[in-house]
């Protein structure tokens, strides 16, 4: 089954809007780096967050009052996708909508500062107003609540294969009729707890730069942000096919799983693929839609979703 | 593009049978100890030993015994690393394949809210307190949401994908209900599907927060109920196109024949008091079965003992059916969030095999506001061949299922 996209969202460290962000990135831009520093020692980290000025203009709701930045990154980035789409969503329309919203760590700063009360001041230190932000789905109800969606809502939780996961699981949704559309949505935010799980994790470099495909794997840097796209049946940009992938353990079930992969995905004109888990998908244009092709691709990377883009048809290259 | 009519419209057509089931709950491990506590009308709830409660209004949880789960791990070096989640769906997966051994699923889905987040206290706590980190690359390790998936998968030699869903309280019934699309819209032979939850102290004390926990006993549509209780557990479904599972010669527990979603957008954590997000699910599960309210013979409730949601539900389900039995087994094990709708499922499953309504323990007085047929305090024999079990969230997210007995 494939899948059309309708229109494109993202919220990013090099800015908002599909356009603006994918000239810097033509530009071959680099977001500005900020130093944070671990509240309980000096370790300092790198990340790129979020510029405060790619949030003029997003959407004012009461449910973003209290909300955590990752529900403005989603909010933002969907509605952009819906707007670019022409959608509007009326009380019919609204449960012809499904909305698959992926994360690994979803709110961490609210859910960490719920805790910090506990552990400090005790069980009657618990904010009740913070408890319902930790809950994984929370952005994705608040994000529902926006757009007005009261059809299937989905939180996808995983680790950096989870966007393409998501999209995997959108294609399973949109065989079912009753629905013309699907928002897929990964978000993140970022904080220096995550940055201290990931250096304990060997994954993480404290400062740029960031050096994919190097001789020496020498770790990544968070950043925070969401990207969003919205799927219906038919349009100029197709996503061919997805595939879930699998579990490996060692290098050679990798390896042969990514055959099964690229065997199983006939003649893809680009793909993402995401490691740790695996999960893929192929796109191609129609004729004169090249343009709107690589923001695509783009678009979910910035969404922090993690995802290795290669462009092929170098396919047999391995991971 | 594809016009459709009605907004459950689906172009399905597969039969979907559940071939094998596991669970562990603090009912009890496996089919046979949760089939005697629900015909004895246990009450499993116990004071919380975990972590402190001191200072929690509600100091009760169902809990699965620790040292039960270790001693069910062949290799306790290696599990002596893992979160108690992953002991808890490794003990559900491996009763389910001691029934169907040759199970081989295309995907997994499974449901949670919480993940492995006493590692994530553990881990905070010694960051916090200057403790020793020896421990951190373990317990970060197995914090994620999907990592208690994957010990399980690995520990039986399964390399389908996993998705993880974690719609709040709904999410265990949301991947039993993907998982029943998945299969029923053919794309998809085998399923694995179910989900798991393990009790942690800040789930604990954020339900304590909203006062949304009681410190008394768990009733669950009654008149004097004051709130809910927390437990944990894990379960899981397979499930397999039907003709297929039959061709192979393999026994079929049930079928699965409706799944509905709806989203509500009244408040995170409260229902629409109108229960229009609860009706919508039961309404859109009737509608996918091709089936009418009339053909249901129980209902295994959401009744998590708040004064809203069992108001909300109350509403809906009185409205759509007429005098069907209902009960919530959350009154005998507490709320297991992300395990409960999986859990409640294979106990809907074991009433349609042992043709008994399971009970609502803790019943004295009927609510004025709640028109209901409950199954009060005593699992009843009756004939049962269709059952409807309902699961919602934070977030408004509501999600029913309906099962049915099969016959061979």
């Amino acid at each position: 089954m494939s899948l059309a996209i309708a229109g494109m969202g993202w919220v990013t460290p090099l800015g908002s809007g599909i356009d603006p962000v994918w000239e810097r990135l033509l530009q071959g831009d680099e977001a500005q780096a900020e130093k944070i520093t671990e509240q309980f020692s000096n370790q300092y980290y790198s990340v790129f967050r979020v510029p405060e000025s790619a949030l003029t203009g997003s959407p004012r709701h009461p449910r973003l009052r209290r909300a955590s930045m990752i529900s403005r990154f989603a909010a933002a980035a969907g509605l952009e996708a819906l707007q670019a789409a022409g959608v509007k969503l009326d009380s019919q329309s609204a449960e012809r909508m499904a909305l698959v919203f992926a994360i690994s760590n979803g709110g961490v700063i609210y859910t960490k500062r719920f805790y910090r009360d506990i552990v400090e001041g005790g069980a009657q230190s618990a904010s009740p107003l913070l408890f319902p932000e930790t809950v994984f789905n929370a952005p994705a109800s608040h994000l529902a609540a926006i757009l007005g969606i009261t059809g299937a809502t989905y939180t996808l939780v995983g680790d950096s294969a989870a966007g393409l996961l998501a999209i995997r699981m959108a294609e399973d949704l949109m065989t079912n009729e009753a629905l013309d559309y699907c928002l897929v949505v990964g978000a993140e935010e970022v904080d220096w707890l995550l940055c201290d799980a990931y250096r304990r994790w060997r994954l993480l470099r404290l400062a740029p730069p960031v050096e994919p495909f190097g001789r020496i794997d020498r770790g990544m840097i968070l950043s925070e942000g969401a990207g969003a796209i919205l799927l219906r049946r038919d349009g100029p940009i197709i996503i061919e096919g997805t595939h879930a992938g699998g579990n490996y353990r060692k290098r050679a079930e990798a390896e042969e799983l990514m055959k099964r992969i690229l065997r199983d995905l006939s003649e893809p004109k680009l793909i993402l693929l995401s490691r740790a888990q695996t999960a893929h998908l192929s796109i191609r244009r129609k004729a004169g839609c090249y343009s709107k092709l690589s923001p695509m691709h783009s678009s979910i990377r910035q969404s922090q979703l993690l995802v290795r883009a290669l462009a092929l048809p170098d396919c047999g290259r391995s991971f | 593009m594809v016009e459709s009519t009605s907004a459950n419209a689906k172009k399905f057509t597969a039969r979907v049978a559940v071939v094998a089931a596991g669970v562990v709950s603090p009912l009890g491990f496996g089919l046979s100890e949760t089939l005697d506590s629900l015909r004895e009308a246990r009450d499993c709830v116990n004071r919380v030993t975990r972590f402190s409660v001191a200072q929690c209004r509600c100091k009760t949880a169902g809990q699965v015994p620790a040292e039960r789960l270790l001693d069910k791990q062949c290799n306790r070096v290696r599990a002596r690393r893992l979160h108690r989640a992953s002991h808890m769906i490794i003990y559900a997966l491996g009763e389910a394949l001691t029934q169907e051994p040759q199970f081989k699923p295309e995907l997994t889905v499974i449901g949670t809210t919480s993940g492995g987040m006493s590692y994530g206290e553990d881990y905070y706590r010694s960051l916090k307190q200057g403790g020793n980190l020896r421990h951190s690359p373990t317990w970060i390790a197995n914090y994620p949401a999907q990592k208690p998936v994957i010990d399980a998968l690995e520990a039986f030699g399964i390399a389908a994908p996993c998705e993880v869903v974690s719609n709040a309280c709904a999410s265990g019934t949301n991947a039993i209900g993907h998982g029943f699309d998945c299969v029923r819209s053919g794309r998809y032979q085998r399923v694995l599907t179910g989900g798991y939850d393990a009790l942690s102290e800040l789930v604990f004390v954020g339900f304590d927060s909203l006062q949304a926990s009681t410190p008394e006993k768990c009733r669950p549509f009654d008149r004097h109920r004051a709130g809910m209780v927390l437990g944990e557990g894990a379960a899981v479904l397979a499930l397999e196109n039907f003709n297929a599972a039959r061709a192979r010669g393999t026994t079929v527990l049930a079928e699965i024949t409706g799944y509905g979603i709806s989203t509500d957008n009244f408040h995170l954590t409260q229902p629409d008091p109108s229960g229009i997000g609860p009706r919508r699910a039961m309404e859109r599960t009737l509608q996918s079965a091709h089936t009418s309210a009339d053909a249901v013979d129980y209902i295994n409730a959401h009744g998590t003992a708040t004064p809203f949601n069992d108001t909300a539900e109350g509403k809906a389900i009185s409205e759509l059916f007429d005098r069907v039995p209902v009960s919530s087994t959350k009154s005998m094990m507490g709320h297991s969030l992300g395990a409960a709708g999986a859990v409640e499922a294979v106990i809907c499953l074991l009433a349609l095999q042992h043709q008994f309504l399971p009970p609502n323990i803790n019943f004295r007085a009927p609510d004025e506001d709640i028109h209901l047929n409950i199954v009060a305090n005593k699992a009843q024999p009756a004939l049962v061949s269709t059952v409807l079990s309902n699961s919602f969230g934070f977030g408004g997210t509501n999600a029913s299922i309906l099962m049915r007995k099969f016959d061979a």
